[in-house]
This record gives structure tokens, sequence and C-alpha cells, in this order.
């Protein structure tokens, strides 16, 4: 024990080789700030116990991130997790001393206190480049003001809060990649958001409240990615657009909008994506397209498409048909995935086939790989798989996954028989 | 040869090489497409026109000696080739990176002053994977670092996250001792005391608070402070402030002098300037390790205080004797100590809990 202890006293002479040996503490203070930067926030600052030299190294860390990692004292006492929380950043951002260029604070058990106003202060003099602030539980937070005059975000990330931006918010010049989930935002401020921010190529928006129609006007968008409850997605002057995913959460009812609206979706969607390269639709938004008028095929081709992802009902006819229209439209298309999505109530059966061939022989010239999951067997299905198998000439996989194990065999006998376009082609059976 | 003559036989070579010189002189030669990977050499070549011919070869930083170079070079000669795929690059870098800490030093040195970023990328997380997770003994021991931080520095709590009665007992116990050093840095500012050098183990400053009593007058200041003591829960800021007040008055009002340059440090309650060491041992992630329960001053009554100051001591010795033992001897003096601080938690032996333990 007494040996132990006496190790913590200072050797009065290190060594000589010692000192020659150390290769790390004379790195340039730029290195050893990427290799501080990457090893989490306790470990970083621990680094100022092991020598003179390394006393302040830590803080000049442009990259600050406070996550569950931080401490590992699990305890159900709340007040006692948010104050030594509460400790820990109010102590590293004092002792910070340089620019901080990325902080995130996402906690499990950090509620959107009023601490976070001040932290948000502080880091908004600080040219910060990347936020992300993730409240996993309570009510939505509310960040100040002060964060929507950080001219130098590039990225920016908020997680169960409510923006409300002052008056004098003029947009965020920088800002390339937006990602915002569990948010409460009005319609105005949406609008106003996007289109000030010029710069924005990623956007993220998952589960919003208070926005209905999403007007995306954004000029250099390339990342599109939402998914929540909106009446009416449309894009203005999205011209480089090549990455959209949407998943529309709510079934709508198309009886209603019937008498209302007969302009179509799915011609007003596509508009203005001309170099759509991927996209996929999810939960309910071929429901959506389908609303309207749908053409046989779109006046322009989407020929940059090459990968397309539909979760669709087999037996609704109106989504049969907007998915048609635009497999016709895509004549590029290299990758196809149909999501079966299960129906609450079964409709009926229809005895017609919809997929039935009619010599578009040259639809699918260069799909390779097809997935088809979620299936039950029925009989639209099967057609459509049918179908697919049949004009596919350069097809490499077909990838089956049914939903349950009911039915399995019959489905496999059915997938046995039917005609391959393509010598290549095998198919891939997966287990439930 | 003139660099005419150069110019002229190049279109009949295969490849076109560039002339590298390390700070030690030796010159080699290096496939173009290779060497204008870097950065650095490629900015030499194009704005400065350098390294065509032995004569002109590039000089290479010094932080590049020839071994780092053909490592480099390697690097280089692999990623340079554009049909390479994610996964065969990842694949060669997770090769590439295994080496001894020593040379993945001076690669990220090499590297870093050629500018070669996705190089100096990869070294760093090699690097940052060594540092994560390990104590600061194991740290300094695989990067050779000098421990020379001064002892004050480094009296900081252990942590206690499970509220083990050693720590706390053993961090009562730096306490004294880190008050004590502050105590005769005072006295040192106001050259009263005469110069001590503290080398003297935790052995041997028990057996003075003990038996010598009428000694130094550190001594009797931190024994006095004992009877000053509040009870504090999270407030240790506070009574910390207050024992530096009824200690600052024993001083004949002598004003404790910052003495950390701490930057940045808070001090809290704004006690003339007090050290901030106390201050900053339980709250200050920082620094080095949390304390969860860094009781130094308890509000209890001074019969308790006493029986605690005793076992505190007796404590110390037991760090330096086995365990087993003693645990008999307490058990056998029943009444006039409970050893109520003494529940074995679960594992007999006592372990001397290093900074980083508890993860």
């Amino acid at each position: 024990m007494s040996s132990v202890i006496k190790q913590r006293e200072p050797s009065r002479l290190p060594s000589k080789t010692d000192a020659e040996l150390d290769r790390i503490s004379n790195l340039p203070g730029h290195v050893i700030d990427q290799i501080l930067s990457r090893l989490p926030i306790r470990d970083a600052v621990r680094s100022s116990v092991l020598s003179r030299k390394w006393r302040y190294k830590w803080a000049t860390i442009p990259c600050l991130v406070f996550d569950n990692q931080c401490f590992d004292v699990s305890s159900q006492d709340q007040t006692f997790i948010k104050n030594k929380l509460v400790n820990i950043i109010d102590h590293v951002l004092l002792l910070h001393n340089g620019s901080i260029h990325k902080f995130k604070l996402s906690h499990r058990d950090l509620l959107g206190v009023t601490d976070i106003d001040r932290w948000i202060l502080c880091i908004s003099r600080s040219s910060i480049k990347e936020f992300v602030l993730e409240i996993w539980k309570g009510q939505r937070y509310k960040p100040p003001s002060c964060l929507f005059s950080c001219q130098s975000l590039i990225h920016l990330e908020l997680f169960n809060c409510l923006l409300k931006p002052p008056l004098t918010f003029r947009g965020f010049k920088n800002l390339k990649s937006l990602d915002l989930q569990h948010i409460t935002i009005t319609q105005d401020v949406f609008e106003k958001l996007i289109s000030s921010c010029p710069s924005l190529e990623r956007l993220t928006l998952m589960n919003f409240t208070g926005v209905t129609h999403l007007v995306i006007d954004a000029p250099n968008l390339q990342f599109f990615d939402i998914g929540g409850i909106f009446e009416d997605v449309s894009f203005l002057n999205t011209f480089h657009l090549a990455l959209v995913s949407i998943g529309l959460y709510v079934n709508i009812d198309n009886d209603e909008n019937d008498a209302r609206d007969n302009s179509s979706k799915l011609l007003r969607f596509f508009v203005n994506l001309p170099h759509i390269r991927r996209l996929e639709i999810q939960s309910y938004f071929l429901k959506y397209l389908a609303m309207g008028y749908v053409p046989s095929r779109l006046p322009n081709p989407c020929v940059d498409l090459n990968h397309l992802s539909i979760r669709i009902d087999f037996d609704d006819l109106d989504e049969n048909t907007a998915a048609l229209c635009l497999l016709r439209s895509c004549p590029n298309l290299q990758e196809l995935e149909m999501l079966a999505r299960p129906e609450e109530q079964a409709s009926m059966e229809r005895s017609t086939n919809f997929w039935e061939d009619d010599h578009w022989s040259s639809l699918f010239a260069h799909l390779r790989m097809v997935k088809v999951l979620g299936i039950s067997g029925v009989k639209s299905e099967m057609d459509f798989i049918k179908f697919l198998l049949s004009n596919s000439p350069v097809l490499e996989q077909l990838t089956v996954k049914p939903v349950s194990q009911e039915g399995e065999w019959e489905l496999m006998k059915e997938l046995l028989r039917f005609r391959r376009a393509s010598i290549y082609a095998e198919i891939i059976y997966l287990d439930p | 040869m003139s660099e005419v003559d150069m110019a002229v036989i190049k279109p009949e070579m295969m490849k076109s090489y560039i002339w590298l010189q390390t700070a030690d002189g030796s010159i080699q030669q290096v496939e173009q497409e290779v060497a204008m990977f870097c950065p650095m050499i490629c900015h030499e070549v194009i704005q400065k026109g350098m390294g065509s011919s032995k004569n002109y070869a590039i000089s290479l930083p010094q932080r590049v000696n020839p071994a780092m170079l053909s490592l480099i070079l390697d690097y280089c000669r692999f990623h340079q080739v554009p049909g390479r795929s994610n996964k065969e690059r990842k694949s060669f870098d997770e090769k590439f990176i295994r080496m001894d800490t020593k040379r993945l030093c001076e690669l990220t040195s090499a590297a870093d002053s050629l500018q070669l970023k996705p190089l100096v990328d990869l070294t760093s997380r090699a690097l940052a994977r060594i540092i994560e997770g390990k104590s600061p003994e194991e740290i300094r021991e695989i990067f050779h670092l000098p421990d020379d931080l001064t002892e004050e520095e480094k009296l900081e709590p252990l942590k206690n996250t499970t509220d083990d009665p050693r720590i706390r007992l053993l961090n009562r116990l730096y306490a004294k001792k880190r008050k004590e050093l502050k105590e005769r840095q005072k006295l040192k500012n106001v050259e009263v005391e005469e110069e001590r050098v503290d080398d003297r183990s935790v052995d041997d400053l028990l057996s003075f608070i003990n038996g010598d009593n009428g000694d130094s007058k550190g001594i009797k200041t931190s024994k006095s402070k004992k009877k000053n003591r509040r009870r504090k829960d999270q407030q240790k800021n506070t009574s910390a402030n207050e024992v530096l007040k009824t200690h600052n008055k024993e001083l004949n009002g002598l004003n404790s002098v910052c003495c950390s340059a701490e930057v940045g440090q808070k001090s809290r309650g704004g006690v003339g300037a007090t050290s901030n060491l106390n201050d900053v041992e339980d709250d200050i992630f920082t620094s080095k390790n949390e304390l969860d329960d860094g009781d130094i001053d308890d509000e209890i009554d001074p019969a308790l205080k006493e029986k605690i100051d005793r076992e505190v001591e007796d404590f110390a010795r037991r760090l330096n004797s086995d365990w087993p033992e003693r645990m008999q001897e307490i058990l056998s003096f029943g009444h006039e100590r409970k050893p109520v601080h003494f529940s074995l938690n679960g594992n007999g032996s006592l372990r001397r809990y290093a900074n980083s333990e508890q993860r």
C-alpha cells in the first residue's frame, strides 16, 4: 500500500531518456486537439492529470460532446443527476479556452432546464459550427434567441424542441444541414426558416407539430427526409434534390378530398424534382400521391431515378395505379423495393389482375435488384411479382419475404412457377 | 544533367519521379503520382518547380525521417489508386495502423508536417483509441510521460461513486494533507515558517497529527479547524470557505493567497482569495475526478467528531497493514468504537483505488 502512495509523489528527477521517449506531448496543438476530440469528454479532460505539459491541452478541443457517457452514475434521483450534469458542463465551459466548433448535448436524464439557455449563450459567442441538442424526455424545450444568431452554424440538430426564433431572425446563411425531430414550429416560421437558409443541402424533419403544408423552397437542397403528419407537400425551386424520403404517418381518406381538388398530386410532386435519384415513399404517402388525377405516366420521365422504394397496399386500386405510373416513368431504375402495407381490414380481393402483362417489355430495362417484403401471398401481390419477373430482362436478384409463416408453402410453390425474363435472376426467399 | 535534358528524357520513361531529401541528407526518388498525394510535396512541385532532379530535390521537414517517409509513401501508394473501394481502403488502414505507439506518434508528426490530413486523421484516431479508458498511470507508462505534477496538484480526491467508506476516509486524509500543504504555503509567503519540503509519507503525517501536538503552527491550526467544522451536504464549498475563514482568523488575519494560477477556476463563496484546490475538490469534474462524498466538514457534536477523527487516523495506519487482522482488532474493541464506517463491501481486501477506478 505504502509503495503505491509513494508513487504519487512527483519524481524529482525526470530521466533524460523519458524526455526523449515522450513523442506525443510535443505534437502540434491542432493534432493534440484532434486526438483529444476523439475521446469521450471524460477521458479528454482527464488528460490534464498526465503531466505538466498536459494540464491544459484539453482546454482547446474544438468539440464538446456531453452524452450518456459523461458519467456513469445511474441514479433515480432526478435532481442529483441534473445537478451533476449541470455542474460538469458549467465547469467544462468555463475552463474551456478557445473556440468551440461542435457542441452536442444529449443525455437521457437531462430535462429542458434553463441552464441550457446559459450554455447556448456561451456557445453562441464561439463561432459554433455544429450544434446538436437532444432533450430525451419532458416538455419541448425552447432554445433561446441567441441560438438563432449563430451565423457560423453549418449543422443544426434539435430533438424535442419548440422553435420560436426572434422577429429579427434572418436565417442561417451558412447552414447546410438541418435535422429537426419531435419539434413544434408554426407554419410561417417553418417556411421562413427553410427559405432563409440558402445553403441548405440536407433537411430532415420528423414528427413535427404545427406545420400542415410543407413548402420547400431551397435551391441547394440535395437530401430531404420527412416523416410526419401533413396535408400537402410542394417543392419550389429544388432543382438539385436527389434523395427524397417521405412518410405520411396518417391514413388519409380519399373520398373526402375528391370533391375539393382534382389536381394531380403526383404531377405536382414531381414537377420540381427533375434530378431525383433516390425516392422512398413510406407509410401512407402513396395514398396521398394517388389523390386526384393520375396519369399513365409522367410527362417528364425521371431519368436519374435509380432507386425506388414504395410502401403499397396491393389491393388498393388507386395506389396500384399511382405505382404503375411511377414505374413507367423511371426508365433507368436499377433497384426497386415494394413493401406491403399491413392493412387493418382485409380489403376485398380483386379477381382481375391489375398487373396484366401489357407487353411493357421495355419497362424494366435496367432493373437488377428487387425486394418485395411483407407480403402474405394474396393474389394481387403474386400478380405483381409475376409481372415483375417476366418484364425484367437483366434482373439479378429478387428477394421475397413474407409477413408471417401462414401460407408460406403456397407462396413458394407459386413463386417457383413464374416465368423469368432474366436467366441470371435469383429468387431469394427470406424467412419471416 | 540540365533540366532541359530531363524534360526530353521524361516522355520516354514510363513513370516520372520526384526527388525528395530528408533532414538527414539522404535523397531518394519516388513515383510522381505517389509523392503528389502529399499536399506539401504537391505544393513544392507545382508552385516552386522543385523535385525534378537530384540537385533540386525537395527538402522535407525535419519531422520526416526516412523510416517515416517510407511508411507515408506506402500509405500514399495505396490510396492514390482511384479504383479502390471504401472497404479495401478501410481494411488497408486498419492493418497499416498496427505499429507501436512510439512510431505512431512519429508518424502522426510526419504526416502533419506533410499536410497529409487523411493520414493524420487515421493516426489520431488510433492514438485516441489507445488513450481511451485508461488510467493516467497507464497512459503515462505507454507514452513515457513524466509524472511531474506537484503534490498539491495531484492531491485531488478520489471518485467515490459507490460511497465506499474507505474511499471516503481516504479522501478525508487527503483533504487534511491538502490543508496542511496550503497552510505551509501561506506561511512560507509570510516568511514566518521555516522551509519545509513535504515528502513525508502519509504515515509520518498522521503520526505527527497523533503524537506531536505542540510543534508546528500548521498542525495546530489544522486541529483547531476541526472544531469549527460545519455539516455540509452538497454545499461543500461554502463550508470550506467557512473553514478557511476561521483559519484565517487564527493566523492573525493572514489572507490566503490564491496560489494556484488556475486559469478560470471558479472560486465559490468569495472569501478573500480562497485557494481553489479545496473548492474544486468535489465538484470540478474537469481537473481530475469527481468526488461524490468528500465531506470534510460535518456538523456533528465534538465527541462523535473525535471518534471519527480517531477512526480516520486509525484507518490511515491500516493502509499500510493487513486488513483482516485489523478487522479482528476493531471487532474486539466493541463498545469503544462502533465500526459503522467499516462495513466491508463484499470484497474483503483493501484495494488502493486509483484515480480512474470507477468506470
